[in-house]
């Protein structure tokens, strides 16, 4: 129903009147003209960059760096292959794939009850845990990093894939727990009290209520994670050693340390970002909506 | 903190305004009055399983090994043999280090060169971006580069600024016969800082225009009706209105800039060893290398304490940049 608007608000425009109203339509000062067409010059080599790096990925090496400006005279996947089967991006991607939903499935799973006791239950109690959760949001990667690769040592779960999503779930909850606090507050309590009046328990309201209305910002909630999950690198480079275990962007770093002995392979590399990039486009074009006003939504700390 | 997700939802959601809620007093969101009602106290009871699975996680995951982090710290070690306590000697130690000083020194450039080059195109950017053609389509664009990782940019720039790379080739025709190295170990670095206000640019001014939206348009007729110049509305309207985003933006920087590792990691491609020439390393390099680059035997004590370092830089800012902001929050 509306949640889609209560999510929104941060960007929600007033249509009758926002900027063009007739007062400012006379400013057209010669730095803001600069300003807009340097504005598109920017949109518009963003654009042609990601366009040129998808191009090269279909030409080989030597047609790339005879000429970088040049366009794949013809679909060739000899790149995709070769990255696929000589730089393991094969298993990389499978890797990586499978601990990105895995682990933002779960966090969110774990994360969505949480918020809902947080954000529905107000004492000294819950407010001293929301504050607790918060304050995960400042600890940089890189302090918990040796400590973390000591203790997952000890029992085991470094250099797996178990491990690794143990430790994505861990890192992922200041910022689940919060934006999906934020979220169940926003959203109206009159349902969850006409189906405690009609005898609902409260796991009931929790999970045929708030949820089912909650769907929208559990969704951003999940993309966000797919997106900080997809990519994070140092933690995987931390945790695993043996290549069959890499996720995307280890497999992508250590494909770039091979050059050095093997010769630049620019054509495979190519191929490389295009299969770490691609699946980010696709969700920003089918959710991006969505994922900006998470995102813009997520910072309000 | 969770004033500013609230206070904004409020006005764009009114069904969730208090006062909608004021004929049904007794179960207000602050239900927790003593004797409140049945569905209270039910409620009260899913504290374990709800919110332990989540507080467990975390706190083993999270908590435990930032305050492990802490204890390794005040440790000679190696990673395996003995612990050897030796107090604050890591601390010291690392602060006589030509390398970690140089390392944190970058991080702390990356913070406040970068960071206010990203906030004054970023609001610049707001500016021009608000009332123009075509707005939607352009933010839209510009905040793509948040989604990819940052090794992408750092291995494109290895192609791009190539000896026989793409930048020279353009240089050529404009009478450029001997272009700078760009990747030389000393360009390196400004060269990252470089790349990171390209692409970070956009994702800030995604949130800044978040806040320039919210501001109601009679706010600019009135300007224009007093007759106030383009400068005068920035001063008296744009700024104080969205001072509390720009407090938020700041905090964000402040912690991911401190975090950044992937771009300097590859930046320009493999430099043979693995790891990058020291003159372009951050604070988080610094302690990856020191820990796990398996080139020296592990200081696992000086690895952490320069990320505990980091940890209360981040700190200290989060605190100074909060208490700056909070005086200014103009309520609208």
């Amino acid at each position: 129903m509306s949640q889609d608007k209560l999510l929104a608000p941060l960007t929600t425009r007033r249509r009758p009147g926002r900027g063009v109203s007739p007062a400012l339509r006379g400013e057209r000062s010669i730095l803001r003209g600069i300003g807009v067409t340097l504005l598109w010059m920017v949109v518009a080599i963003s654009i042609a960059a990601l366009v040129w790096m998808v191009a090269q990925a279909f030409r080989d090496t030597r047609a790339i760096l005879d000429d970088p400006w040049g366009v794949p005279t013809s679909m060739d996947f000899g790149n995709f292959v070769r990255a696929w089967t000589v730089g393991d991006f094969a298993v990389a991607t499978w890797n990586s794939l499978l601990t990105t939903v895995v682990s933002s499935v779960l966090t969110v799973a774990i994360a969505a009850p949480c918020s809902y006791y947080l954000s529905r239950v107000d004492n000294k109690l819950t407010q001293g845990l929301s504050l607790y959760f918060i304050l995960g949001l400042g600890i940089p990667a890189q302090v918990i990093l040796i400590p973390l690769f000591v203790m997952l040592n000890r029992v085991y779960l470094t250099d797996s894939i178990i491990g690794l999503n143990l430790v994505y779930i861990g890192v992922s909850m200041p910022l689940t727990v919060f934006l999906l606090t934020a979220f169940f507050r926003s959203l109206p309590l009159e349902m969850e009290e006409a189906a405690a009046l009609d005898g609902t328990t409260a796991f009931g309201t929790f999970w045929r209520i708030t949820l089912p209305l909650a769907k929208g910002g559990i969704l951003t909630a999940f993309i966000l994670q797919v997106i900080s999950h997809w990519n994070e690198t140092l933690l995987a480079l931390t945790l695993l050693q043996s290549t069959e275990k890499y996720t995307l962007p280890v497999a992508l770093i250590s494909f770039v340390q091979q050059q050095t002995y093997s010769g630049a392979d620019w054509g495979g590399l190519f191929a490389g970002l295009v299969i770490v990039v691609l699946p980010m486009l696709i969700i920003y074009v089918w959710l991006g909506r969505r994922l900006t006003e998470g995102l813009t939504l997520g910072m309000g700390k | 903190m969770t004033l500013h997700l609230t206070e904004p939802r409020t006005d764009g959601a009114p069904v969730t305004s208090p006062e909608s809620r004021k004929p049904v007093p007794r179960k207000s969101r602050r239900g927790s009055r003593p004797g409140g009602s049945s569905i209270d106290v039910q409620r009260k009871k899913l504290l374990i399983p709800f919110v332990g699975p989540a507080f467990v996680l975390y706190t083993v995951l999270f908590i435990v090994p930032a305050l492990g982090a802490v204890w390794i710290s005040l440790h000679k070690w190696a990673g395996s043999g003995p612990m050897k306590f030796v107090g604050l000697d890591n601390y010291g130690r690392i602060f006589r280090d030509q390398l970690f000083l140089s390392s944190f020194g970058n991080t702390l450039l990356l913070l406040f060169v970068v960071g206010t080059a990203i906030f004054v195109l970023a609001f610049a950017l707001t500016l021009v971006l608000r009332d123009m053609a075509g707005k939607k389509i352009a933010r839209n664009v510009i905040f793509f580069p948040h989604l990819i990782n940052a090794l992408v940019f750092g291995v494109l720039a290895g192609f791009i600024f190539n000896p026989g790379g793409m930048v020279n080739s353009l240089l050529a025709p404009l009478g450029v016969t001997d272009p700078p190295k760009w990747l030389a170990q000393d360009n390196i670095f400004p060269l990252i800082m470089v790349t990171l206000v390209c692409t970070t640019t956009g994702y800030f001014t995604t949130i800044l225009m978040a806040g320039v939206d919210r501001i109601p348009p009679y706010y600019y007729e009135d300007c224009a009706l007093a007759g106030a110049s383009a400068f005068q509305r920035l001063r008296y309207v744009i700024l104080p209105l969205t001072w509390d985003v720009f407090g938020t933006c700041a905090v964000l920087w402040t912690i991911s800039s401190v975090k950044i590792f992937e771009i300097v990691w590859v930046f320009g491609g493999s430099s043979g060893a693995g790891v990058p020439p020291t003159q372009s390393w951050t604070a988080a390099v610094y302690t990856y290398v020191n820990a796990f680059s398996g080139q020296s035997t592990p200081a696992y004590g000086a690895a952490t304490a320069s990320a505990v370092l980091s940890l209360a830089l981040i700190s200290v800012l989060v605190v100074l940049l909060r208490r700056a902001m909070r005086r200014d929050a103009v309520e609208f």
